[in-house]
C-alpha cells in the first residue's frame, strides 16, 4: 500500500542514517550480518520470527555482528540499504521479504564476496541461496487442534491474499480437521491484503457470526485477529511467529511458527568456514524450520497428545496431498496414487472438501 | 439470507462507519467554511497513532480518544496557518498534510508497534449482555453510541447557532461575510480545529476500538471515502449518517457474504465498496452545483 510504503521508506532511510554511525574501533568481528525486514519486528508475525532467528544465531556465534534494517520496502530502496550493509563489512545478508528477491539477486552479481539468503524465493547463484519452511504440511496439526476444540464444527480462516501457498495452508488446515471431527468445515475470507487491519478485525468478526468459534488467519501479523477472537469468546490459533500467546490469554489454542534459529546459524559458520553452498531449502516440522506454539490454558491433554502426534507425523514425511484428493465441488484433484509437495505447493486455485469458500 | 448475516453486516456498518462518520462530520464543518481539507486522512493517521500511543502510556483508552482528538486538532490548526493565514493553495497544502500525516503517525506509532493495549470496552444496552445476536447488535464502545448525538449536535452547530450562520456565509462569500462584520479567518480556524478534533477521534476509533493495533498507514484510504461521503452527504451531517453507515455496511458486506460461503469471486467482493462509491457519485453527481459552498476551495484574502 502507498502509505506504509512512503512511511517505510522514511524509516528505511532513517535507520540506514542511524546505523552508519558507531563504525570500527572495537575487534573486528567474526562476521558481520545484515538483515533486512520487510516490516516492524514487533508484530507478533512473519518479522518477529526472522528476528527470533537472527537472535538465536547471534547467540550461538560469539562476537557476530548483526546490522538490522526494519520497514525496508520491497522496491529498490531494499538494494540501497543492503549496499549501505555491505559497506559496513556485511559478508551474509539475510533478505527476509519476498519482494526483496531481485535486489538481493542484483547486489550478488555485483558483489561475488558477499553471500545472501532470501527467504521464500527461487533465485541461485554461487552466493545466492533461499529457504523457507515447508509450511502446508505443518498447517496439518492446527486442524487437528480446532477439530477437537470446535463445539460449533465451524472453523474460520482469514486469508490476506488468496496465492496458492496460502489456499494450500487453508487446505492442510481443514484435511487435518476432518480427521478427527468429519463434520468440520472451514469457511474462509479472504480481506485482499497481507496487513489490512480493520478488514482483518472485520473479517474474523463475519467469520464468528457465522458460527466460527475457531479463527485463525494468513495474514503478515495475527494480532488483530486474534484480539478479535478472543474479545468475542472464540479461540484463535496463531501463525508466523510462535509468540502471539500472550494476546489471548484465555481462548489461545496453539500457533504454527517458524523457527529459523538453527538454519541461519549453520549459514553463517559456513560462510565463515568458507563452505557455504546456495541451495533451495525447505524444512517443515521436525526439520528446524517451523514448530508448533505452547499451547493456552483451555486445551485438554487428550488434545494436546493428538496435535503433537500429528505434528511427528507431519515431521516424518506424513503428506496430507496425497491421492485421492476431492476439491469442494466434488472434482478429484488429486489423482489415488499422486502426491503434491514442494513446488507444487504453490499451484493450488481450489478448496479441499469440506472448505467453505470459493477460491477464485 | 440467514439472521446472522443479517446482524453481522448491520454490527459491521455501525462499527466502521463510526470511524467514517466522525471523519465526514470533520470535513463538513470545515467545508461549511469555505476549506477543502485533502489531508484528512493524514489526520486520522495523526488520531489513529496518537490515541493508541497514550493508550499504551497510561493504560486509559479514554485519556487516548482525548490525545487524539487534541493531536488532530493541533495537526488541523497547522493546516489552517498554511491556507488562512498564509493562503496556500488548499490542495496542495492538503496533499502536503496528508504526507505529514503519514510519515509523523509512523514516527508516533513505531515504538508502539505490537503494544498490547485494553481498547474502549463494549458497554452492552442494558438487558442485551447475555450473549447472542442481541449482544452483537447492541454492544459497543462509547464512540459508537456518541456518534449520533455528534451528528445532530453538528447539524444544530452548522444550522441553529450565530456561529454557524457565519461559518456558512464565510462559506459562501467570505468578503460579504466580512462586509457583515464577521471575521472569515477567525471562524475558518474554529471550524478547522473543531474538524481537527473530530478527524482524531476517528482515527482513534480505529486504532482503540477496531485493531488494538498501530500499524503504518492503518486507515487505509478511509479519509478519502470521507471527503466523498461530503458529497454525497451534500454537506449535511444528518445525511453524512446515513452515508457512514452505507460505506461502512460495504465494506462489511462483502466480508460477511464471504464468510457465509456467497458462490462469488473474492476478487469481486473485495471491488464491492469501491464501485459502490462510483455508483453514489455517478447517481449524485448532478446535485453538487446546487448544495457546494460557493467559496469552496477559494482562499479569502481580505479587503483591502
Amino acid at each position: 500500500m502507498m502509505h506504509s510504503r512512503m512511511a517505510g521508506v522514511a524509516g528505511a532511510m532513517l535507520l540506514a542514517l542511524f546505523a552508519v554511525g558507531p563504525a570500527a574501533a572495537q575487534d573486528k568481528p567474526p562476521l558481520t550480518v545484515g538483515a533486512i525486514y520487510v516490516g516492524s519486528v514487533n508484530d507478533y508475525g512473519y518479522n518477529r520470527s526472522m528476528k527470533d532467528g537472527l537472535e538465536e544465531m547471534k547467540r550461538a556465534i560469539p562476537g557476530l555482528k548483526l546490522i538490522e534494517a526494519e520497514n525496508v520496502p520491497e522496491t529498490a530502496e531494499s538494494e540501497r540499504v543492503m549496499e549501505g550493509m555491505i559497506q559496513q563489512g556485511a559478508k551474509l545478508i539475510f533478505a527476509t521479504s519476498f519482494g526483496h528477491q531481485q535486489f538481493a539477486f542484483n547486489l550478488a552479481k555485483t558483489h561475488p564476496d558477499v553471500y545472501f539468503e532470501h527467504a521464500g524465493g527461487w533465485m541461485q547463484a554461487p552466493n545466492f541461496g533461499n529457504f523457507f519452511g515447508a509450511t502446508q504440511a505443518a498447517w496439518y496439526p492446527m486442524g487437528v487442534a480446532a477439530g477437537k476444540m470446535t463445539k460449533s464444527n465451524t472453523l474460520g480462516f482469514v486469508v490476506g491474499v488468496p496465492i496458492g501457498y496460502a489456499l494450500g495452508n487453508v487446505n492442510a488446515f481443514e484435511m487435518g480437521a476432518l480427521s478427527v471431527n468429519p463434520a468440520a468445515k472451514t469457511r474462509v475470507v479472504v480481506t485482499g491484503g497481507w496487513s489490512d487491519k480493520a478488514k482483518e478485525a472485520a473479517a474474523a468478526n463475519a467469520l464468528i457470526d457465522q458460527g466460527a468459534d475457531v479463527v485463525t488467519m494468513h495474514v503478515d501479523s495475527p494480532a488483530t485477529i486474534i484480539q478479535a477472537a478472543e474479545s468475542r469468546n472464540a479461540y484463535s490459533i496463531g501463525f508466523q511467529s510462535i509468540e502471539a500467546k500472550q494476546l489471548a490469554p484465555k481462548y489461545w489454542i496453539t500457533g504454527l511458527g517458524f523457527t529459523w534459529g538453527p538454519f541461519m546459524t549453520d549459514t553463517a559458520k559456513s560462510v565463515m568456514a568458507g563452505t557455504f553452498k546456495p541451495a533451495m531449502v525447505r524444512l517443515g516440522l521436525g526439520q528446524g524450520m517451523m514448530a508448533v506454539a505452547p499451547f493456552g490454558p483451555a486445551v485438554p491433554a487428550d488434545v494436546k497428545t493428538l496435535v503433537t502426534a500429528a505434528a511427528d507425523k507431519v515431521g516424518h514425511g506424513f503428506n496430507p496431498f496425497t491421492g485421492p484428493v476431492t476439491d469442494n465441488t466434488g472434482t478429484v484433484r488429486i489423482p489415488a496414487g499422486e502426491t503434491w509437495g514442494g513446488d507444487k505447493m504453490g499451484n493450488f486455485d481450489w478448496y479441499v472438501e469440506g472448505v467453505i469458500g470459493k477460491a477464485k | 439470507m440467514n439472521t446472522a448475516l443479517v446482524v453481522g453486516i448491520l454490527a459491521g456498518a455501525i462499527m466502521s462507519g463510526t470511524s467514517l462518520l466522525y471523519a465526514t462530520l470533520g470535513e463538513i464543518v470545515g467545508e461549511r467554511g469555505g476549506i477543502v481539507n485533502l489531508g484528512l486522512e493524514g489526520i486520522l493517521l495523526i488520531g489513529a497513532a496518537s490515541g493508541f500511543a497514550t493508550t499504551a502510556v497510561t493504560s486509559s483508552p479514554y485519556l487516548g480518544v482525548a490525545a487524539a482528538m487534541g493531536a488532530g486538532a493541533a495537526a488541523n490548526l497547522i493546516f489552517a496557518y498554511v491556507v488562512v493565514s498564509r493562503h496556500a493553495n488548499q490542495l496542495a497544502a492538503g496533499l502536503s498534510l496528508m504526507f505529514f500525516g503519514i510519515g509523523l503517525s509512523a514516527l508516533i506509532g513505531r515504538p508502539f508497534v505490537g503494544a498490547l493495549i485494553t481498547g474502549l470496552p463494549h458497554l452492552a444496552v442494558p438487558g442485551f449482555a447475555s450473549g447472542g445476536f442481541a449482544t452483537r447488535l447492541l454492544s459497543y464502545d462509547v464512540l459508537v453510541y456518541l456518534a449520533l448525538p455528534t451528528a445532530a449536535f453538528t447539524w444544530w452547530l452548522i444550522f441553529r447557532t450565530r456561529w454557524g450562520l457565519g461559518l456558512r456565509t464565510v462559506g459562501e462569500s467570505p468578503a460579504i461575510a466580512f462586509a457583515a462584520g464577521l471575521r472569515p479567518q477567525t471562524l475558518q480556524y474554529q471550524a478547522l480545529a473543531f474538524a481537527g478534533a473530530l478527524s482524531g477521534l476517528a482515527g482513534a476509533h480505529m486504532s482503540l476500538a477496531v485493531t488494538l493495533t498501530w500499524a503504518d498507514g492503518m486507515t487505509g484510504g478511509r479519509g478519502f471515502i470521507a471527503i466523498a461521503l461530503v458529497i454525497f452527504a451534500k454537506w449535511n451531517p444528518l445525511w453524512a449518517v446515513a452515508g457512514a453507515l452505507l460505506f461502512g455496511g460495504a465494506e462489511g458486506l462483502q466480508l460477511q457474504l464471504q464468510a457465509a460461503g456467497a458462490d462469488v469471486s473474492p476478487f469481486i467482493m473485495n471491488m464491492v465498496p469501491y464501485l459502490l462509491t462510483l455508483l453514489v457519485l455517478i447517481l449524485w453527481g448532478w446535485r453538487r452545483q446546487a448544495t457546494a459552498p460557493m467559496a469552496l476551495g477559494r482562499n479569502f484574502v481580505g479587503v483591502e
